[in-house]
């Protein structure tokens, strides 16, 4: 003990900090445990790429966890869905995991992030057609996936033992280029290299590089527990105060409602468009082209777009994790494409694609095709969720919720 | 006198074994506090980005 004061003082102080992580994250747990009903009904973005707080909402009976993106956030108003079910009416409320610009890919890691915890739960997968019949040259876009792509996610999805080499390598592939997120990511981005790859040498790398990797995710999930637990503590009592309200639910007169709104906030033009977005479109619905004479050029976009790609990986995520999904899109907003001179049955390629990719995994979707004529089901050209809209995808995401196992 | 007297306490600390191992552990500790306090805060939450959505 004499010769080795330093050693026996570093295996204290590492036992210490042992114990101080073990610690904290007993008390993380419990705290996030307590406040997740509360995070629930409040904006959340802060914690958005985290998964602490995901992880525990997905546990809970009583809240059904979205992921999605701007069809989800753009418009703000009670008719969100977790605004709308925040006071539990029919024993739920939503838990949102969405963000504006998300993708199936970046949705994806959201999935594979969730690790067992997502096995057997119901989860939704939401989208909008803009994903594929707005993508930059098909592509995703590149700013938006850098600012919704999370390091702690894609190492979760990287290094899962839930997932099979082969859905991993289909990720590792589309991951590797938006290489603009992985400069801060170095691990990562080496994992991601060696998966990609198809030699035998960088298979053995890639399980190599496991321990590391592992280790990195422990320190990750650390960081997440401390900023989830630090913008809990940071929202005043008011702010974390849950009500629970049980009500029935006139679905037709809240969607009556909701439309005589969504009709005031369109006064600024003649199309429906909200008036939040009316400047930005006006100019191409001021000068309409002639109806089916962009058909092909949409329809080309629309099949060839990148985003069935990773829609078919979020699928195989969703289905090897056990979850059991929902894919909600939302439908096209027929009248406005028109004016783009794309005819309604050309805009139906996008239903038909959508079906042909999320079929075969035998996995229910809603599209509200049956809703794509209605001028107010939608806000603006690229299928953004309207106040009167939200009423259907809110019956939807009740109705699912309260299903029984399909 | 105070530096006296500093300096024997500081002798007997460390003659003593035990008080030497809990000094060093504290400094380690602090170090590693440290390192937590400098590089361990992440950042979960989307950071700006021009969403280019019509």
């Amino acid at each position: 003990m004499k010769q080795t004061p330093h050693s026996t003082a570093s295996i204290a102080a590492i036992f210490s900090s042992i114990m101080a992580v073990v610690l904290f994250t007993i008390y993380a747990h419990l705290f996030e445990q307590k406040y997740v009903h509360s995070v629930a009904a409040i904006y959340h973005v802060d914690i958005i790429k985290g998964s602490a707080i995901q992880r525990m909402a997905i546990q809970q009976d009583d809240l059904l966890l979205v992921i999605g993106g701007s069809e989800i956030e753009l418009l703000e108003t009670p008719y969100q869905a977790y605004r709308f079910f925040s006071a539990y009416p029919t024993g739920f409320n939503v838990f949102d995991v969405s963000n504006k610009g998300a993708s199936a890919l970046t949705m994806a890691q959201k999935v594979a992030a969730l690790g067992v915890d997502v096995r057997g739960k119901k989860v939704i997968i939401s989208m909008t057609p803009a994903i594929v019949t707005m993508a930059p040259r098909g592509e995703v876009n590149t700013e938006h996936y850098a600012a919704n792509f999370s390091q702690l996610q894609g190492m979760e999805l990287v290094y899962s033992p839930y997932l099979s080499m082969e859905t991993k390598k289909l990720a590792a592939k589309r991951m590797l280029l938006f290489q603009d997120s992985l400069i801060d990511a170095p691990l990562l981005k080496f994992a991601l290299e060696k998966l990609a790859s198809d030699s035998a040498l960088d298979q053995v790398l890639y399980y190599a590089s496991m321990p590391l990797g592992k280790l990195q995710l422990v320190f990750i999930r650390l960081q997440d527990h401390y900023a989830t637990v630090d913008f809990i503590r940071h929202r005043s009592s008011e702010e974390l105060k849950v009500t629970r309200k049980p009500n029935q639910i006139e679905w037709a007169a809240v969607a009556a409602v909701a439309e005589s709104e969504q009709i005031k906030n369109t006064d600024s033009n003649p199309y429906a468009v909200d008036n939040l977005k009316w400047k930005q479109i006006e100019d191409l619905m001021n000068n309409p082209i002639p109806v089916g004479t962009k058909d092909d050029s949409f329809k080309a976009g629309v099949l060839g777009a990148k985003e069935w790609e990773d829609l078919d990986i979020a699928l195989r995520v969703l289905t090897e994790m056990g979850a059991e999904p929902l894919i909600m899109s939302r439908p096209m907003n027929v009248h406005l494409w028109e004016r783009l001179g794309v005819s309604e049955q050309a805009q139906n390629s996008y239903y038909k694609k959508l079906h042909e990719v999320i079929d075969p995994y035998g996995i229910p979707v809603i599209d509200f095709q049956e809703h794509d004529t209605d001028p107010y089901f939608s806000m603006d050209l690229a299928s953004h969720t309207s106040r009167k809209g939200w009423v259907y995808v809110n019956q939807a995401f009740d109705e699912f919720f309260h299903s029984t196992a399909r | 006198m105070l530096t006296k007297r500093l300096t024997n306490f500081f002798t007997a600390l460390r003659a003593n074994t035990w008080a030497r191992i809990f000094l060093i552990t504290v400094y380690y500790l602090a170090i590693i506090a440290g390192l937590v306090v400098l590089y361990g805060k992440g950042d979960f939450s989307t950071p700006d980005f021009v969403y280019q959505g019509f």
